[in-house]
């Protein structure tokens, strides 16, 4: 058995997808190995979330396969749902449920699709919350919390499913600049864990920072990748010298 | 015994109605007429629950079906770039067609039709079934443009948070996108019960015993139109601002997570 892809919780090969006509992914393969925090940076209208919703099938894939847990999720005939379960997703609005409580929030999902005893979901959705420090707002609907504290809920209600990936789609670029902080601590905290993360952001010193690995992704293609250090401190391509530039 | 003439009821009557002017008099005749004369309160009694039972019948088939309009259609119009199923192609083309037919011919009409053509109903439980039917049929036209509106106007993200939980289209519905998109139509689909209540009235055209009918019935049993017709007026105003006072406070308690 090869070690190498042994480990792989996601193996994209040769993605494509269309809107319509207009082509926005150019045929992306790559692969993310447990463990690993992979940071995807690049232009807007890069492509960049598109491929990150393509990994749960949010946008469906028009080309090529996506592999998770060695199942191809880009094929219509699989079912979904049952691996969306196992991979979290955090919007770059938050997206809580705002006619539920902040407890409710997390325990829904786990409830209704893993049949999980209400006592125990409780329990297990006030420790999550504790570990964000939010425990004390359980109660609370989300329409009363901060976008900080909105996007940390969010965090927590995708961990409430104990997913083997977690997908951040620009978690910090709706929020109040003094808020960007207490987000990227939780996700940081999620990174030492040992979190299988694939992120989104602008944030570069985020990046540096936690991230295994950088992609850069222009045009609809991984235009360049490697380690924080490569990337940022020896792009090698013209266009991540243009973005840094514009960015740094 | 049918009728009862003033002068025979003037001489049992209590003492002091005598010694009114003779308007008054002859009003409360027509009120001891119309309500206590041979119980005929009782007729409006029946007659409201007749329309009690055909506005809740209906609205229950209406919302039901306006549901499963305003999903198919949503759906239908969640494909955009890529060509939507078969299926859906045909669900949604039968959607428009009862959508045009419902909302293009008016209510009475389709009670004829239903009742004197295609279900023809030889009992009273027959008659109080199609007359339900009907009604729900035809609110449910109405409903589905007012749920479909709802499910319009909640963001997308909603969708995609439940959707990436690993919910399937229909818990995503059920559990998230309906629930908030109850609170945003209430105001109109309260309307649209009203209308529907008030609409009831129409069920006499089958037969149907509803209030309204009742009221025609006293009318020509008593000769007198003034005070059936005030006093069924009365008593839909009635029943519409209670209606009106329970969907406010509703409204007021499912607006609780909005602070």
């Amino acid at each position: 058995m090869n070690t190498e892809t042994k480990d792989a919780v996601i193996k994209v090969e040769n993605l494509e997808k269309y809107f319509g006509d207009h082509e926005v992914l150019k045929g992306i393969s790559t692969e993310i190995d447990r463990g690993e925090v992979v940071v995807i940076i690049g232009a807007s209208g890069s492509g960049k979330s598109t491929f990150l919703r393509c990994l749960n099938c949010l946008e469906d894939p028009t080309k090529g396969s996506i592999y998770f847990d060695g199942v191809d999720i880009a094929d219509v005939s699989v079912d979904i749902n049952i691996h969306r379960q196992k991979m979290g997703m955090v919007f770059q609005q938050f997206n809580l449920f705002p006619h539920k409580t902040v407890l409710e929030n997390l325990t829904m999902a786990p409830i209704k699709l893993k049949g999980m005893k209400s006592d125990e979901a409780n329990e297990m959705a006030l420790k999550l919350l504790d570990r964000v420090g939010l425990a004390d707002r359980a109660d609370s609907y989300p329409s009363q919390l901060s976008g900080g504290q909105q996007q940390r809920v969010a965090i927590v209600r995708a961990l409430a499913m104990s997913p083997e990936v977690m997908l951040f789609d620009e978690p910090t670029s709706a929020l109040d600049p003094e808020m960007v902080g207490e987000v990227l601590d939780v996700m940081k905290s999620l990174a030492e864990e040992g979190m299988t993360m694939v992120i989104v952001t602008h944030e570069m010193g985020f990046a540096r920072e936690v991230a295994d690995r950088v992609l850069f992704v222009a045009d609809g293609i991984i235009e360049e990748e490697g380690t924080p250090t490569e990337v940022f401190d020896t792009p090698k391509s013209e266009k991540l010298q243009n973005f840094l530039s514009k960015v740094l | 015994m049918n009728f009862v003439s003033f002068s025979n009821w003037i001489t049992t009557a209590p003492s002091w109605v005598a010694s009114l002017p003779e308007g008054l008099q002859s009003f409360i005749f027509q009120l001891f007429q119309t309500f206590v004369f041979a119980d005929r309160w009782k007729l409006f009694a029946n007659g409201l629950k007749i329309t009690f039972i055909v506005t809740i019948g209906a609205l229950a088939i209406g919302i039901v079906i306006g549901l499963i309009i305003a999903i198919t259609r949503t759906l239908y119009s969640n494909y955009v770039v890529t060509k939507p199923p078969f299926v859906l192609k045909v669900l949604n083309a039968l959607a428009n067609l009862y959508l045009t037919i419902i909302r293009g011919t008016p209510m009475m009409v389709q009670l004829l039709i239903m009742g004197f053509v295609i279900i023809v109903p030889k009992t009273d439980l027959g008659t109080i079934l199609c007359g339900i039917l009907t009604l729900g049929i035809n609110s449910g036209a109405y409903v589905a443009e007012i749920v479909r509106s709802g499910l319009m106007s909640i963001p997308k993200g909603q969708t995609e948070a439940g959707r990436s939980l690993g919910f399937n289209y229909i818990q995503t519905m059920w559990y998230i996108i309906i629930p908030q998109a109850i609170k945003n139509i209430l105001p109109a689909l309260g309307n649209e019960m009203i209308t529907l209540l008030k609409d009831t009235s129409l069920v006499s055209v089958i037969a149907l015993r509803d209030v309204t009918k009742q009221a025609q019935n006293v009318q020509s049993l008593t000769y007198n139109a003034l005070v059936p017709y005030i006093s069924l007026a009365l008593i839909y105003l009635a029943i519409v601002i209670v209606l009106t006072r329970l969907l406010a406070v509703l409204e007021k308690r499912l607006r609780r997570s909005e602070h």
